[in-house]
Parts: structure tokens; sequence; C-alpha cells
């Protein structure tokens, strides 16, 4: 089938009401999720993707991806009202986003973000079209040894990029790495850590494991220092953003959405350093450089931009490869396994009316996200004002009753808490979750593939390295781990330099 | 050094990683005895995770000079006084919240998903001082019982009712 005939057959898929209403529902979830200070989008997907079992595929993961995107534009809401980044990602957005709002320009700062969000959100989707087959076309001659170090280079990116300490991050890679051996044993299906419990014999469930890691840990940090939000709404002044604008910040957005496209594409690098990198890139670039961090709604345009861009990209490695891309298409995973789908080069020769089903709900989920965002603007002064002492118990009741349904399973709830422990923990000795999320995730996959393939080569490991592809992944391995140590030991000498400095 | 959480999480990583590879993984794991090659055993994958792992802890171990932990430095030795009175009672909060949790999973059979959220909302309301009380308690009521609506009648699932009020 032609790249046509498939999007004609996805859009079949997605043409009813039901699809429609789950991608509006979703962009609508996510916005208000994002705008609410101290929920993530993140937390949102998961607390969302319990409502998705009863489901259908196409309509539960345009759900999902719609509570995606919403949550990412969502973010930046609180982020130019309050200063309070809604998401990670949107904290390059404060930087020109409040002082415009000290100038009096709130509207046309919102304005500007959902226009550059949205332009960079269909940007991304279009790169996503056009790529995800094109990879997915390359991955179908991977065998098991070509998987396993493309896994392995994904989890070396995943662990560089993981926070403050990369040591912190491999520590967290390979907890989650260890917490994915509890079940029975890939091959002899012995026991592995599992105290012949019944309930372990399948493994820890992964969306109890997600929930504990991501949306307790904020419940227990409330608990530690239950506070209010810091900062006031601001109100949105009477100025709108023009067209005029729009153009002059046009090249702007497109730099910074190839920008996103790019870092979403490889596995790992996340929305934050994308925004960040087309933040400095406009900056560097702008006749306006000396009004950046001042309120230059450029700024805005640039950061916007950035962090949309990557919201289709990250879906390309997750697709095309079966690798998440970030956390929260990690948490998208979860929602295709539980459909039994099983997202990956195989996906586009077995479902592509599923995948191209996919690729024309992420387009329309571009106008919704302009609809709703349009709204949410105006609305969010109702949204931030949510007190945070009702929320939390809000979302530990929907944890527990997420995680729940499930498999009906009690045991999964304790294991939610456990996790969340385990998370607050990581959160308190700045421990990064995410590796640990990634790696759990590709764990299984990373171990079955490796054993695939000494299976085939009778305990060989020259199987490794049998060609081109497997070289390849390798050499981009080593060269990741050597500029991460590189940066991670020119970072350790600025600390020491700067302590001795203050000393 | 002790002071540097860098020291302090690499020694519980690498004590975790010999407590693993010598009790964990002996113990806990089924290995058939006719694996002639080491890399097809269950044991070989936890083992050399176990050893990556106090790998690392060493190596954190041994970067604790000229480290800090960002976190703590950032949110919790704040000098913001309203930040030191809020987290006064900030472990025994946490304590009674594990309390909760516990019997949170414990009252589940007896009492059913919807009395017991009902229960543990208020609960965790009071635990991080609520100034809402009434519109805590509306929460605590309407919250679960939409998600029971949702689970138990819209997707057809399964919520356990309990011993002593049961719902339609």
């Amino acid at each position: 089938m032609t790249l046509l005939e498939n999007l004609a057959a996805g859009f079949a898929l997605v043409a009813n009401f039901e699809s429609v209403l789950a991608l509006a529902g979703g962009v609508l979830i996510g916005v208000i999720a994002g705008a609410i200070p101290g929920l993530s989008a993140t937390m949102a997907v998961a607390l969302t993707l319990p409502f998705t079992f009863a489901m259908t595929p196409i309509p539960a993961i345009l759900l999902l991806l719609g509570v995606y995107k919403g949550g990412i534009f969502g973010g930046s809401i609180p982020a130019i009202l309050i200063k309070t980044p809604g998401t990670p990602a949107s904290s390059a957005t404060i930087l020109d986003g409040y002082p415009m709002v000290k100038n009096g320009h709130a509207g046309k700062a919102l304005g500007m973000a959902l226009w550059a969000s949205c332009t960079a959100d269909l940007i991304s989707n279009l790169a996503l079209i056009l790529l995800a087959g094109w990879l997915a076309a390359f991955a179908l001659n991977f065998g098991p040894p070509e998987f396993f170090t493309l896994i392995l280079f994904s989890l070396t990116i995943i662990a560089g990029v993981s926070g403050d300490s990369l040591l912190k991050g491999i520590v967290s890679a390979i907890l989650g790495l260890l917490l994915a051996t509890i079940g029975l044993d890939l091959v002899y299906g012995t026991n592995r850590f599992t105290l012949n419990d019944p309930n372990l014999m399948g493994g820890l469930n992964f969306i109890a494991v997600l929930i504990g890691l991501f949306a307790i840990p904020e419940i227990l940090s409330m608990v530690w220092n239950p506070k209010p939000v810091a900062g006031k709404t601001q109100g949105l002044g009477k100025e709108w953003v023009t067209l005029a604008e729009y153009k002059r910040c046009f090249k702007t957005i497109v730099r910074g959405s190839f920008i996103g496209v790019f870092l979403g594409s490889i596995p790992g690098i996340g929305a934050a350093p994308s925004a960040f990198l087309s933040y400095s890139e406009a900056r560097r670039k702008s006749p306006n450089k000396d009004n950046f961090g001042k309120g230059e709604i450029e700024g805005v345009a640039a950061s916007e931009a950035g962090n949309n861009g990557v919201a289709g990209a990250t879906l390309i490695p997750l697709l095309a490869l079966g690798i998440p891309g970030d956390v929260i298409t990690a948490v998208i995973i979860g929602a295709f396994m539980v459909h039994n789908l099983q997202p990956g080069p195989m996906m586009f020769i077995n479902n592509p009316d599923i995948i191209y089903g996919l690729f024309m709900g992420l387009m329309i989920s571009s106008i919704f996200l302009f609809l709703i965002g349009s709204v949410a603007i105006r609305a969010f002064r109702h949204i931030a004002n949510v007190p945070q002492v009702i929320l939390f118990p809000s979302i530990m009741v929907l944890c527990v009753y997420g995680v729940y349904a499930v498999n009906n399973s009690i045991f999964d709830i304790g294991v939610m808490f456990v996790m969340g422990v385990l998370g607050y923990v990581m959160l308190r000795k700045s421990i990064p979750a995410a590796p640990f999320l990634i790696a759990f995730i590709l764990g299984p996959l990373l171990e079955d593939n490796f054993r695939q393939a000494m299976l085939m080569s009778s305990g060989s490991p020259e199987v490794l390295l049998r060609g081109p592809i497997t070289w390849f992944f390798w050499t981009l391995t080593i060269i990741t781990l050597v500029a991460i140590i590189h940066s991670g030991m020119k970072k350790r000498q600025a600390h020491i330099t700067d302590s001795s400095n203050q000393e | 050094m002790l002071k540097n959480s860098y020291f302090i999480s690499g020694l519980v990583t690498l004590l975790l990683s010999l407590l693993l590879l010598f009790v964990a993984i002996p113990f806990g794991i089924t290995s058939p005895s006719n694996i002639s090659k080491i890399v097809l055993s269950p044991v070989f994958w936890p083992q050399v995770l176990s050893i990556l792992l106090g790998i690392t802890g060493v190596a954190l171990m041994l970067s604790a000079n000229g480290e800090h932990d960002d976190y703590v430095n950032n949110n919790i030795d704040d000098d913001d006084e309203h930040l030191k009175v809020s987290t006064a009672g900030g472990f025994k909060r946490l304590f009674l919240m594990g309390i909760l949790m516990g019997a949170y999973i414990v009252a589940i059979p007896k009492l059913g998903l919807v009395w017991t959220s009902m229960i543990a909302f208020v609960a965790l309301s009071v635990l991080i001082k609520s100034s809402y009380p009434r519109t805590a308690i509306i929460a605590a009521v309407i919250i679960p019982l939409v998600l029971y609506l949702f689970f138990a009648h819209v997707a057809g699932m399964s919520i356990p009712q309990g011993e002593f009020l049961r719902l339609p």
C-alpha cells in the first residue's frame, strides 16, 4: 500500500464520533492537568491510562496522545502567568513569558505560546508521518543482536541525560533493569525473586510501578511539606497576539520545531533541553537579542516551539522501533500493551491501519489543541485555583482505583505504594525516576534479545558484532558513553572550582 | 564526607549490590542444573546488573568529594522560615502517611474500595492540613463515588464492595 492509501485507511478508522471525542477529551484533560501546578503531563497520562482499559485501541491511544499534547501546552499557562512551570518542559517559557506578564502582556504571551505550540505540533506530526515508516522499514532487517545493541544504545542515552548526576541516573536505570527481572524466567520458566508468590510470577505490574513512581512521590512531598502554590494568577490584559507578530516569529517557530523534532526523535532527550536549545538559538539569531529575558515575544515562541516540536517526534522511536523516546511515551507504550499491541517495525506490517489512524488522529489533535487551548487560556484562573489540599487526596484515590482496575488486584495497590515510597526516597536523594521507568520497560526487551542472540549462536558473544547494524550501534554507544563521561567530568570540575572560589 | 549524600547513596547502592549477589540471587532465583553456558542461565542477567550496581556504588562513593545534593540544597536546607516550620513535623506526617497507605490496603476487602477511599481521602486532607475541610469532605464523598460509577457501570469492572454496605 502507498502512503496515501495507508493514510486513507487510517482516516477511516479515526473518522468516527468515539475517536474524535477521545481526542478532544484527551487534549482537554491534558491542558487542564498541565495548567494545574503540581500535576505533570506524565502524571496526567498515567492517571488517564486506567480509564482507557474499556475502550477500543484507537480511541484509547488517541485519548492518551491528546492528554500528552494538551499537557505539554497546558504547562506553559502557569509558567507564563504565575512563574510556576506546569511541566519541566515549560521551564524555558518562564524566561520571557513571565516578564511579559509583568509588562501587562499576559494575553499576548499566552496567545503566542498557543500559536507556536500548535505550529510546532503540526510540524512534529508531519515529521512523524514521514520518518516513522521509513525507520520501521529499515528496522525490519533487525534480528535479536541488532535489537539488543539498539536498546543498549537507548539506555546509555537515557542514563546520560537523566539529571544532574550521571552516576545517579545509572543507579536508577540499573534498579529499573533489576526490578524487571522479577517473575518467571523468559527461557526456562523458573522463579526469579518471586518468593513463590503467584502475584509476582508475572512480574510487577507496569502501571502500578509507573503510577507509584510518578504520582505517589508528589503526594508524599506534599505530606512532608504541605504548602500552597506560590505565586498569584495575573489578569490576561487586553492585548492579544497579532498576525504580524506571528509572522515575525515564524522563522523562530519553524527553527524551534525542527530542533524539537531532531532532539525528540533521539530516545531520552525530552522536551526541556529542546526548549532551552531553541530559546538560546533564537536569542543568538534575533535582532532583538537584548530584549530576551525582559519580555521578548520571540523568546516565548522559541521555547514553546522547542518543547512542542518534541511531542510528535518522540513517537518516532516508539512506533518504528518499539522504544519509548521519553517517560511519557513510556507510559503510552503501556497503553499499547494493555490493548495487545506491540509497537515496532512489525506493527507497520501487521496493523498499518492502526498506525496511520494514529497519524491522522495526531494531525487532528493540533486543531483541537488550538481550539481547546484558546478557551483554556481564558479559564486558567479557575483551573489554577484548585486547592492543593483537595487535589492531592483526589490524586491518591484516582491512583488506587486506576491501579486496581488493571488486574482487579489489591496486591498491585501495595506495589504502587511501595514504588511510591521508593520514588520518594529517590526524589529526596536526587536520583531521577525517569531512567528507572524506561529501564523497567526496556529491561525485558534487552534481556530477551540478548538471550535469543545467545541461543542463536550457542552462547558465542561474536553474534553481537555480526554485521554493520550492530557495529553502528556499538560505535554510537561508545561515542555516547565517552561524551557523557567527558561532560560529567567537566561538570564536576566546574563544581569543584565553584566550591573552592566560594570558600 | 559522610555529610555528602553521594557517599551515602553510593554506600547503600554497594550494600544492595552485595545483598543481591550473596543473598537474593543465590536464594531467590531457581536455575536449572543442566545449563551448559552461563550466559543462558536465569542468574546471568541479575548477576551482571548487580555487579554493575556495585561498581556504580563505588563510583558514587569516590565521587563524593566536590559534589553536592541539589535537592537538599535547593529544597530542604532552605533558609526560608516558613519552610522550616512546615517541615518541622515532616517525619511524623510521613510516618502517619505510611500507616494510612498500609491501612488503605488492609481495609479494602473489609470496607470496600469506595468507603475506604472516602475515609483515606479525609485522612490525607487532615494530614496535609486542609484549610478547606467542608470542600474536602464533599470531594471525599463525590470522587470515590464517581470513580465507582465509571469503573463498575461504564467500564464493567468489578470493584470490591466490602462486607458491610454494598453499593448498587
